[in-house]
């Protein structure tokens, strides 16, 4: 069973007959640990995600990196439409997507920095600056405002001392706002790096950034 | 067991394992059943799928409505080219949550739905396009997707039919409009997820410029059941025009928010009083939106009348998009609320079209100033003129989507506004 200290992480709630771990509601009892060389390549395009370690001067690509990146490849009949997926690489990596990044990429599939950058700087989720180890993102649109999403926003700002997108004084935390999450029936609803938490509410988030302080993975 | 939201009103097709995590593993999947309707579809011609499909009358099940058969009946045969299915699981309507549920919860489903289809429309490659936030979801699908590639159910020579299909994971990056199907395509190809002019339509030129077919995934998750039990069994669910059963997403002010399968046709008042326990608190309605955001709001009076079937909503000026419902009860500020919506589409939009890329930017505006008391009665026939310029004068619909809140609320709940607006007067904030 879990042993996370608050009452609902990642799933529907606190709802008495549903009594499943963490693990098994957020399906890691079945995944298992994903190798970063993302196994089959059907699923290689999957793993681009926030960690908690980055490091801005890793290579763009090698190793088990490499090995994905030439796996994403095989998937589509052309190189461009690697493009999110290697943006993605870069950011699990690197922890956000600096120009350099955009460039390096650029060259990796023969496609024009320009170009690049016009594609990267159109979707959200690649951070264009460094961010925190932790990236909290709240859900603020309508059915979790309905039900308190401004409060929980607050409360993170003020728990972590920060202002919207600025990173805490410790490095661990980057609080912003995020349009809807898709969970909406458990309000409010919270990404931090790449796991849910579903049904936060603003007393809770003490509990929260405790346990993310106190572990090491994300 | 069981999972957390249910009720005895449900009639649990697509949802039935929620909550189960043993069904996740492909044994278990395969003991109940599973990966049969594959076989069943496999020895048969494509054309026999579409009419199977096409028999049980399912209609897209992501905000369009359209049918499913009809759809795959538009991919053109024998081209030689390749044909690509893509799977939009790039939920992120807001008051929509029921994709995640249906991937993380039983990803083989729509696998298995993902691969007759294909089979359906002479399609090598299927493509998942799943959003970018969806990290947990997509590892479950992934190693799902693993499984089945291991005992051949994907890939090479499916069941020895000598099919070859492959599937795909793709992710997103944090766009709303790449969950619009053409702007999803220009995403999957590496570009801007902004929405193309239609026609060519995507069965005649979609992703990579070959014919394509792209459904939601609640509509593919239907697939395998309707190919085993025959599209007569799909249609002992809800209305003529309407067949089957749909996955209400429900959030807001209710007191068992959640995703609950009701056959189409269902009313929606006792959606909100008797499947999920009533009002929080016991307070009264004030506004429902059932389809997502993107569909007009309808009062405590619409809401009694409102059948929750594509044809029920538009009796009472609404659309069911895709069945998120969203309750409100009478201490919510409606124009707050339309604001946070409005906000969001001037966020989202891709800003190929003027009609949407200034007019969400001034309607947001124009909402943030009432909202502080600084608006001026004119200001709300300035957005009505303003937002019906949006209707109809861009390539996709997500212009559209800014009117139907904005212009719903100010006609229903325009005292709301006038109180506002009144306020501000009085303490001179104009």
């Amino acid at each position: 069973m879990s042993d996370v200290p608050f009452k609902n992480p990642g799933w529907a709630g606190n709802t008495g007959e549903f009594e499943l771990s963490e693990d098994e509601v957020r399906g890691k009892d079945f995944v298992g640990e994903r190798p970063k060389h993302a196994g089959h390549a059907s699923g290689s395009a999957t793993m681009p995600y926030m960690l908690p370690e980055k490091n801005p001067d890793a290579p763009l690509f090698e190793g088990e990196y490499q090995e994905r990146f030439e796996k994403i490849l095989t998937r589509y009949p052309d190189k461009q439409a690697a493009l999110l997926p290697a943006l993605g690489l870069a950011q699990e990596l690197r922890g956000y997507v600096s120009p350099a990044s955009m460039d390096r990429v650029a060259e990796l599939l023969d496609l024009s920095p320009a170009y690049v950058r016009g594609v990267a700087t159109f979707y959200t989720m690649y951070n264009k600056r460094p961010v925190g180890r932790y990236l909290v993102q709240v859900c603020t649109n309508i059915s979790c405002s309905l039900c308190g999403a401004d409060e929980v926003f607050d409360a993170f700002l003020s728990q972590t001392d920060t202002e919207p997108g600025a990173t805490s004084s410790d490095g661990n935390f980057t609080v912003i706002e995020a349009e809807c999450l898709a969970g909406c029936g458990f309000p409010t609803c919270v990404q931090i790096n790449s796991e849910y938490f579903e049904n936060v509410t603003p007393d809770e988030v003490p509990k929260i950034l405790e346990h993310l302080k106190s572990r090491n993975t994300g | 067991m069981a999972y957390p939201y249910v009720s005895d009103r449900e009639v649990r097709v697509l949802s039935k394992y929620f909550g189960d995590p043993k069904q996740r593993r492909i044994d278990t999947y395969v003991e109940r059943g599973g990966y049969g309707a594959l076989k069943k579809a496999l020895g048969m011609g494509p054309g026999e799928v579409v009419d199977v499909v096409k028999a049980s009358g399912l209609r897209g099940r992501g905000g369009a409505g359209f049918p499913t058969g009809v759809k795959w009946s538009f991919m053109p045969k024998d081209t030689g080219k390749p044909h690509y299915l893509i799977c939009n699981a790039d939920e992120s309507e807001p008051g929509t949550f029921k994709d995640r549920e249906l991937i993380r919860w039983d990803p083989h489903q729509l696998i298995e739905g993902c691969l007759i289809g294909a089979h359906a429309m002479g399609a090598q490659h299927v493509y998942i396009y799943c959003r970018g936030e969806f990290f947990e979801t997509t590892q479950v699908l992934a190693k799902a997707l693993e499984d089945a590639y291991a005992k051949g159910y994907a890939g090479k020579d499916i069941f020895g039919s000598g099919k070859d299909i492959d599937v795909t994971i793709h992710l997103g990056a944090g766009a709303y409009i790449c969950g619009e199907e053409t702007g999803l395509m220009n995403s999957l190809e590496g570009r801007r997820g902004q929405p193309r002019i239609k026609p060519p339509f995507p069965a005649a030129v979609g992703a990579f410029g070959m014919p394509s077919t792209i459904n939601n995934v609640e509509t593919l998750s239907a697939i395998p059941h309707i190919l085993t039990n025959g599209g007569d069994w799909y249609r002992q669910w809800g209305t003529e025009k309407s067949p089957g059963t749909k996955l209400f997403c429900v959030s807001g002010h209710v007191n068992k928010p959640g995703n609950y399968e009701l056959p189409l046709g269902f009313p929606l008042i006792e959606l909100i009083e008797d499947v999920c326990g009533g009002m929080r608190g016991g307070k009264a309605l004030k506004a429902v939106i059932p389809g997502g955001s993107s569909v007009p709001i309808i009062n405590a009076e619409e809401t009694r009348a409102c059948m929750l079937d594509y044809e029920g909503c538009v009796a009472v000026g609404t659309m069911l998009g895709c069945a998120s419902v969203i309750v409100m009860d009478e201490t919510t500020d409606i124009v707050k609320q339309v604001r946070r919506m409005v906000d969001f589409y001037a966020h989202e939009s891709c800003g190929q079209c003027t009609p949407c890329r200034e007019g969400s930017a001034w309607t947001a505006k124009m909402m943030k100033r009432i909202e502080v008391g600084r608006g001026t009665e004119e200001d709300l026939d300035t957005l009505m003129e303003v937002t019906q310029q949006m209707v109809g004068t861009t390539i996709c619909v997500l212009s559209d989507s800014v009117a139907a809140p904005v212009q719903s609320s100010i006609n229903k709940f325009r005292d709301e506004y006038l109180a506002l607006i009144r306020r501000g007067e009085r303490v001179g904030a104009a």
